[in-house]
């Protein structure tokens, strides 16, 4: 049906541009994102650096250092909720580019996440912190290892809301890596241990690695390759008749 | 008839399943409708179109644009609106504020022509009056006219619907057909769905598919033909029938090969379907 006298939306609306669409989509965007699990996982993260101070005691700089490393987990657990999207399917074939629509997202994070960061440092007191410039860039790796891993299950699952699988990987890797990683591929190293330096350039390599699988990711595929792992139909072949 | 849509050879496999086999197919404009059983491949069909995932082989075109190529893919996606099977929505969006966040993502920037696409749709689909409400707060149906908004928004050259009235009410039905005849009327729609009675009142042509490949292409009339001869009556179900049933007055009615001298009737598209299916599988089995 044509209503009389509509609006043809055919050239001359469409002439905006990336940079108009990110601009107009902001505050949708911002109000589609999924606050409360980022929310909650950074609340935690400064929760965990306040304990000392709320029991008006002073950690031992190891002890420090462990609960900047527990509050850059749990502030990463809240970030693989980022890529849930519970209108995935609905908005599944605009032309937007999902690099776009992920850079806005990344936008509105990215400053919630430095003024986060930056309280958490400041939780810790000055002459027990760790480097800062080196455990920002832990921070930084496993934040983005995080995003990383949700955008790998976008672009390999049908899921709108795998942030729940991504975390518990998340999870399960920060467990099992500091007891099955052998010693000289240490990366969970006290400050004064002689292998900081050269773990530090391990931490770089995790987020280039992230950096690069998340490039990787971010693209829609054009074409399957030969390791397409879409094992399942996404809706008709694996569900019982809807009829 | 120039086709919207031409497609070849389009393969696709999940795991060991494959779920499209060698399709090929022109769509021109006017409502098509896409019939097959659970399994059949018409997702997946649907959503290689679409380009919400890409096929392992073969090759198509819509409105004259190959996605194979990224620009070539967001040329056909600004001519594209697509209703999925199970559409999703920011359940704290109102119905207005939903459809125009669709609608900046098919890139209508200037806002105040946005809106009035927006309201327009809007209206299109009978959710004006509701259109300040927040969609976790809409019945079932009315969600669904929402996604079929989102999906008209900026007046597509192609639509593309997957089971639209899967879980409404008769009423609901009745409006949804009503919705996509007059979406039908300037443009392509490409309708999946497993109500017969939907493609024999809403579409010029009709597809099968079973097994991933296409069965029948071919008019309504022409599915239902395919029944002529086909269906009769009996006072007992005939064991010979490929489907039989106890009707409302109490006789039966059969499909299959009836036997000599039977009472026959006149065949409905769902009849001609059932043969269509019956004869993909014999193919299948051999």
């Amino acid at each position: 049906m044509r209503v009389s006298g509509q609006v043809r939306v055919g050239g001359q609306v469409r002439v905006g541009g990336q940079v108009r669409v990110a601009r107009e989509l902001l505050l949708p965007a911002g109000r589609a994102l999924p606050w409360r699990s980022p929310a909650a996982g950074a609340g935690l993260g400064l929760l965990i650096l306040a304990v000392p101070r709320l029991t008006d005691t002073e950690p031992a700089p190891w002890l420090a250092l462990v609960l900047l490393r527990c509050a850059i987990l749990a502030h990463a657990v809240g970030l693989a909720f980022l890529m849930d999207d519970p209108a995935r399917h609905t908005t599944a074939t605009v032309p937007t580019r999902r690099a776009l629509r992920t850079a806005v997202r990344l936008a509105l994070i990215t400053p919630v996440t430095a003024l986060w960061w930056t309280a958490a440092l400041l939780l810790v007191p000055s002459h027990i912190r760790p480097p800062t410039g080196d455990l920002t860039l832990e921070a930084a790796a496993v934040c983005v290892l995080a995003l990383a891993a949700g955008a790998a299950a976008v672009r390999l699952t049908d899921a709108p809301a795998p942030g729940v699988s991504v975390a518990a990987a998340l999870l399960f890797t920060a467990v099992v890596a500091p007891l099955l990683l052998p010693d000289q591929w240490a990366l969970f190293v006290p400050p004064g241990d002689q292998r900081w330096g050269v773990a530090h350039e391990r931490w770089a390599g995790v987020l280039a690695g992230a950096v690069v699988l998340w490039g990787i990711c971010l693209p829609e595929p054009l074409r399957r390759g030969p390791g397409a792992l879409r094992l399942r139909s996404p809706c008709g072949t694996s569900d019982p008749s809807r009829t | 008839m120039i086709p919207t849509v031409s497609a070849s050879g389009l393969s696709l496999r999940y795991g060991r399943a494959q779920a499209l086999d060698d399709v090929s197919l022109r769509l021109t404009q006017g409502v098509t409708g896409l019939l097959g059983p659970n399994g059949a491949g018409k997702t997946t069909l649907l959503r290689v179109l679409a380009t919400a995932v890409p096929a392992d082989r073969g090759a198509f075109t819509v409105l004259g644009h190959d996605p194979a190529a990224p620009a070539g893919r967001q040329e056909l996606r600004r001519g594209l609106g697509y209703l999925p099977q199970t559409p999703g929505f920011h359940p704290d969006f109102t119905a207005f504020e939903f459809v125009d966040y669709v609608a900046i993502l098919k890139e209508l920037t200037d806002r105040t022509a946005r809106h009035r696409e927006v309201r327009r749709v809007l209206d299109q689909v009978d959710l004006a009056e509701v259109r300040g409400k927040r969609i976790k707060k809409l019945s079932g149906g009315m969600r669904q006219r929402v996604a079929l908004a989102a999906a008209l928004v900026g007046d597509p050259g192609f639509l593309v619907l997957d089971e639209p009235t899967v879980g409404l009410d008769p009423e609901q039905r009745m409006r949804f057909r009503e919705l996509i005849a007059q979406a039908g009327e300037g443009r392509t729609v490409l309708l999946s769905t497993h109500q017969t009675e939907d493609v024999a009142m809403l579409c010029h042509r009709v597809l099968v598919m079973a097994g991933g490949r296409i069965r029948f292409d071919g008019t309504p009339a022409e599915l239902t033909a395919r029944a002529a001869g086909r269906v009769w009556s009996s006072t007992e179900r005939d064991p010979a029938a490929k489907a039989g049933w106890r009707t409302g007055t109490g006789s039966f009615r059969n499909v299959g090969s009836p036997p000599d001298g039977a009472d026959l009737l006149e065949p409905t598209l769902e009849d001609g379907y059932l043969l269509t299916l019956d004869g993909a599988d014999a193919e299948v089995a051999a």
